[in-house]
């Protein structure tokens, strides 16, 4: 099978998408000549036009209402807000708007709109460009919030996305743009709320979203050289979220560890827990551990950006303290 | 100001105590530190001074009223002071009884009190669901997790040990007739202890009746006792102690027994080896009872529940393993307890335990070296006596009774040797202890003492 | 301008319908029957009706958290509205959404809003979608001055100048932002002139003036479907009651009841009347009539609702997401 980048996965769902669905436009910053900041929508503007792939103003509000309200109106658009930091200017716009206009109308009004924009820090864009709070929207009933961890599901969760009925917010991951994976061809979708177990394990389920998925993977492998047998789930949609999954998982490992790349304190990690602890108290053989950043903002010095990001490391030293009770 | 007098704590398992006499009167000047009254607790006297100066204006609980620690027997005011209405309303209790409502003072005293007792089982969720299921006390298991926590192993552990093969949990029910059943209700037996003999591994009966057998001690030895034939002979104050708790012991506590044959061989040419050089460093006899006494120490460490005691609905790990050793007197027993036996070296143990038997037998001890005992040791070694049980020392859960030290033959590899044996019974609160963690214990225990260089080794 | 002597009775009618409805939920609210907050329209009902006379039942609007009077005048069942406000299931939003919230997407109502300057993108959307599709169809963004400050004013105005949409910006400028009175609130006396910034057309019209507002609103719609962009048009208003109802006496803490006075003098309903009594169009039997109808109307909304259900508990889970997949179209 062939192999590309998460960027292109993307971008590969956006145009085929675009070719079979004309209600599909796509707005944000610098998305048209430029590409996108990321490069996710190169050559689109070519492909479909000014009138589909609209370059706005930086004006985050305007044109991410601009899609409420297409979209409530008949259209299917994607905006694309260049960083998650920057979704605060909008967020009266997705909060209020955006993911309430179906529930506050009693059903009557649908707001059919793809959200993309992108968490992680990593590339010395310190605290306003690097932010990792897509739980943040996992809070908010009405939206679905997904995450991709490769380009395989990128695409696969980008189909979906663009035939469902409901306001999504597309989480991607600006380290991960660059990383390959096979990708079929052919179009595919990977339906929401439905986890991938990324690797089978007996000993530690591992609930990763996002990078550390693969960093989970990584850690997985190297300890099952020491006997350890790590499951690792990515659960690919926050919101919906598998507690299904999750749960068996746990139910079969008794231990549980949480990766996300969030700020720990209440993040989606903490939400994993407390669902564990909750439905399943009586399987839990030792704590929980929530691996993710630390409470602060991102720092800009390389070395504080790199301590502050959580890795393989962060995952091995949960892990220990967890077999400890083994 | 007015100052409220209170029964004292005296001990931390001291809960009712008696005030044999006021050494002040109503209306006696006292000073603050100065003996106000006499209160007997349990076997000891002890002189309760005044917490303020000032009149003694009120006593509340007067002489030769037992009544429970923490209540209020009197109150100091200044000179001149009256003394508020609230204290004079207050019902002075009269009987001796263990259910009398008394008044009690200081809330804050009591919580706190309340708040030590209360003791917590470290253990993982998933393991306390296997004990639920198994229905096994998650108090008897000794964790191996971080901080003694109990783990989910810990628990399938114990109970294969205590099935052996084909442990079922409880809600696919043991398969039993219902004869068997309904015996095995009466008697208290677990009912998934018992291995069945019957057909598809079912329960009958006999193997209820099998089980009680074996679980069944043999009854204890009487003390020789001094009769004054026809004659009526009023309790002595320790005796009448003595009686309450025994009784009490006996009928709250469920005791089971466990006997096992130690070889004091090594540990007997042990004390002979370094008897000389210990007397001189020390100036004390090193004997076979101390090296019980550490061995004991040590090995309550890796089985806390012998440490423990029932406290209403709880159980309270005790933190300090203090061990006691029954030392006989004309008016009765007496058990002065080792602090911290675990930890304290052979020396210190010997020459604390020479101690503590001198000042008994003078009845010189406090109220703290008797009752901060967790488990007793009661050695009968001294008469022909080869193996006796005991009556837990309350609210103690395990005591270990020791025989005299024996000749005997044995068969090993075929072939006939002399062995020093003694035979070792240990009895336990079987509420809170199953029978395979009191065989653990004592198994463990007998290794100990059966190579004594290795197990000393961590002194 | 020349309109006919239906629609001019019609309009009348529907300002008629409007003033009766919030008179009706004063009573209402009082009474606790209408929980929450009820902003009321009372004093403004010549923009609502003079605006939304230009459009069809496809074109849209925008409301914001004062929107009976624009929902109405859009062509609103009182009856469905009445139940909303009371919160049953019979209402607009299954008694979701309540006064606030109010939205019928078949005849073009994106919504009341409870955020201040929380439709004006959202009209620019329905404006975007409109041109992408090649419709004709108009949107009026309603708001009130005090939006007039927030940033997605401003927004939306420059993406719907910058992409010539099909939308008109109304200002309702009733002159308070809740307690704050316009001069406190900006320097400039007319919204208007902010469409100089974004260089479309911008225009200020006496908003009791049913006529007047119709007019600006109507060059600002012809041009509009024309598809040469957006348009400002600001009606000068008052209303009558407090910012909501529960805000002592009338909003004494920041306008004395002379200050009402004056714009009590200035009816829009009674304006109109004047001059369709004037025109022949009306007379004294008619308006009688006409108001008997608008009771009768207002009162069977009151029984119906009166008469409906409140929710489920269970029918709290309902309506959160769409469920239905597969794509639009």
């Amino acid at each position: 099978m062939r192999e590309i980048t998460y960027a292109q996965a993307i971008n590969e769902a956006l145009r085929e998408n675009m070719r079979r669905n004309s209600r599909i436009i796509l707005m944000g910053e610098d998305i048209g000549r430029y590409g996108g900041i990321f490069q996710v929508t190169v050559g689109l503007l070519d492909e479909f036009g000014p009138e589909r792939v609209i370059d706005t103003p930086i004006s985050e509000a305007g044109f991410v209402g601009t899609c409420v309200g297409a979209a409530m109106t008949g259209l299917h658009p994607v905006a694309e807000v260049m960083f998650i930091d920057f979704t605060t200017c909008a967020m009266d716009m997705i909060v209020n708007q955006m993911a309430k206009m179906h529930y506050m109308s009693g059903g009557r009004g649908k707001v059919p709109f793809v959200l993309r924009t992108n968490i992680g820090a990593g590339r010395g864009a310190a605290a306003q460009h690097s932010q990792s709070f897509h739980s943040f929207f996992m809070h908010i009933p009405g939206l679905k919030v997904v995450t991709p961890a490769t380009p395989y599901d990128a695409k696969g969760l980008m189909n979906t996305a663009l035939v469902d009925e409901n306001p999504v917010m597309f989480i991607e991951h600006k380290k991960l743009f660059i990383t390959k994976g096979h990708v079929p061809e052919e179009s595919y979708a990977i339906p929401f709320g439905k986890a991938d177990i990324k690797r089978e394990g007996t000993d530690i389920t591992i609930v990763a979203t996002h990078a550390l998925v693969q960093k989970s993977l990584n850690v997985a492998e190297e300890m099952s050289r020491e006997g350890v047998e790590i499951e690792v789930l990515d659960p690919r949609t926050i919101s919906p979220l598998d507690r299904e999954a999750i749960l068996n998982s746990v139910k079969k490992t008794g231990k549980l560890i949480t990766a996300d790349e969030g700020c720990v304190t209440g993040g989606f990690g903490s939400e994993v827990a407390a669902i564990v602890a909750q439905e399943a108290f009586d399987y839990l053989e030792a704590p929980i551990m929530r691996v993710g950043s630390p409470d602060t903002p991102v720092p800009f010095s390389p070395p504080l950006e790199q301590f502050y990001i959580p890795d393989e490391g962060s995952i091995k030293d949960a892990a220990s303290r967890i077999l400890a009770y083994q | 100001m007015v100052t409220e007098v209170v029964l004292p704590m005296l001990g931390i398992t001291v809960e009712r105590g008696k005030i044999l006499k006021w050494l002040k009167s109503e209306g006696d000047q006292v000073e603050k530190g100065e003996s106000i009254f006499e209160v007997e607790a349990e076997k000891v006297t002890t002189e309760v001074e005044s917490p303020a100066s000032g009149i003694l204006k009120k006593i509340l609980v007067h002489e030769n009223i037992e009544v429970p620690v923490l209540t209020l027997v009197g109150v100091i005011t200044s000179e001149g002071e009256e003394i508020p209405e609230k204290y004079l309303t207050i019902a002075p209790p009269k009987e001796v009884t263990p259910t009398a409502m008394v008044p009690t003072a200081s809330a804050e005293v009591s919580q706190a009190m309340a708040s030590e007792t209360s003791g917590q089982i470290r253990a993982v969720p998933a393991a306390r669901k296997a004990a639920r299921e198994y229905g096994i006390d998650l108090s008897s298991i000794s964790g191996s997790g971080p901080r003694g926590t109990v783990l989910k192993k810990d628990v399938e552990n114990s109970i294969a040990l205590l099935r052996g093969e084909g442990a079922a949990p409880k809600d696919k029910e043991t398969r039993a007739t219902s004869l068997a059943r309904r015996l095995a209700e009466k008697e208290g037996i677990l009912l998934d202890m018992v291995k069945g003999t019957g057909p598809g591994g079912r329960v009958t009966k006999m193997d209820v009746v099998k089980a009680l057998e074996i679980r069944k001690a043999p009854t204890p030895a009487e003390a020789p006792t001094e009769m004054l034939f026809g004659k009526t002979i009023p309790m002595s104050r320790i005796r009448r102690v003595i009686a309450r708790r025994m009784s009490q012991s006996a009928f709250t506590a469920p005791h089971i027994s466990f006997i096992s044959d130690v070889d004091m061989g090594r540990l007997v040419q042990v004390r002979k080896e370094i008897l000389a050089d210990f007397e001189g460093q020390f100036g004390v006899r090193i004997s076979i009872n101390d090296f019980i006494i550490k061995a004991v120490g040590l090995t309550i460490r890796e089985y806390p529940m012998l440490n423990a005691s029932v406290d209403g609905e709880n159980i309270r790990i005790n933190p300090e393993i203090n061990v006691g050793l029954a030392v006989a007197m004309d008016e009765g027993l007496i058990v002065p307890a080792i602090p911290h036996a675990d930890r304290l070296g052979l020396g210190d143990i010997a020459t604390m335990r020479a101690d503590l038997v001198e000042r008994a037998r003078k009845g010189k001890l406090s109220m703290e070296e008797i009752e901060r005992g967790t488990f007793t040791i009661s050695s009968l070694a001294q008469f022909d006596i080869t193996f006796f049980t005991a009556i837990l020392n309350p609210p103690q859960s395990g005591i270990l009774t020791v025989g005299k030290l024996d000749e005997k033959l044995t068969l090993i590899n075929g072939e006939v040797q002399a062995r020093q044996v003694t035979r070792f019974g240990l009895s336990v609160d079987h509420r809170i202890i199953d029978g395979a963690v009191a065989s653990a214990f004592l198994q463990t225990l007998k290794k100990k003492l059966e190579n004594p260089s290795y197990a000393f080794l961590q002194l | 301008m020349v309109l006919s002597k239906e629609k001019k009775l019609e309009m009348y009618g529907k300002m008629v319908k409007i003033r009766s409805f919030e008179e009706r939920i004063v009573d209402l609210y009082a009474r606790g029957l209408v929980p929450g907050l009820a902003h009321l329209y009372i004093g403004e009902e010549a923009v609502a009706v003079g605006a939304c006379a230009n459009l069809r039942d496809d074109d849209y609007i925008t409301s914001t958290h004062r929107g009976h009077g624009h929902v109405i005048a859009k062509g609103a069942d009182v009856r469905s509205m009445m139940a909303e406000l009371f919160g049953k299931t019979t209402g607009y939003c299954k008694g979701k959404g309540g006064s606030m919230h109010i939205a019928d997407v078949n005849i073009g109502i994106l919504g009341a809003n409870g955020i201040a300057g929380g439709g004006l993108p959202i009209g620019v959307g329905a404006g975007l979608s409109a041109k992408y599709r090649k419709t004709d169809q108009v949107t009026i963004c309603f708001f009130g001055d005090g939006a007039s400050n927030n940033g997605t004013f401003h927004e939306s105005l420059n993406l719907a100048a910058v992409h010539e949409l099909p939308v008109i910006f109304t200002c309702e400028n009733n002159q308070y932002a809740i307690s704050t009175q316009q001069r406190m609130h900006q320097t400039i006396k007319d919204v208007s002139i902010r469409a100089t910034s974004y260089d479309i057309p911008g225009v200020t019209v006496e908003g009791n003036d049913i006529m007047a507002v119709y007019e600006a609103i109507n060059k600002a719609v012809q041009r509009a479907r024309s598809g040469k962009g957006p348009s400002l048009v600001e009606c000068k208003t008052y209303r009558w009651r407090g910012h909501h109802e529960g805000d002592p006496n009338l909003g004494e803490r920041y306008r004395s009841r002379e200050d009402i006075k004056p714009w009590v003098e200035k009816c829009p309903i009674t304006r109109f009347e004047r001059l369709l009594l004037k025109e022949k169009v009306l007379t004294k039997a008619k308006i009688d009539q006409i108001k008997e109808t608008v009771k009768k109307e207002i009162d069977e909304a009151v029984e119906f609702a009166n008469n409906s259900s409140f929710p489920k508990h269970e029918d709290i889970y309902q309506d959160v997401f769409q469920e239905e997949m597969g794509g639009s179209r």
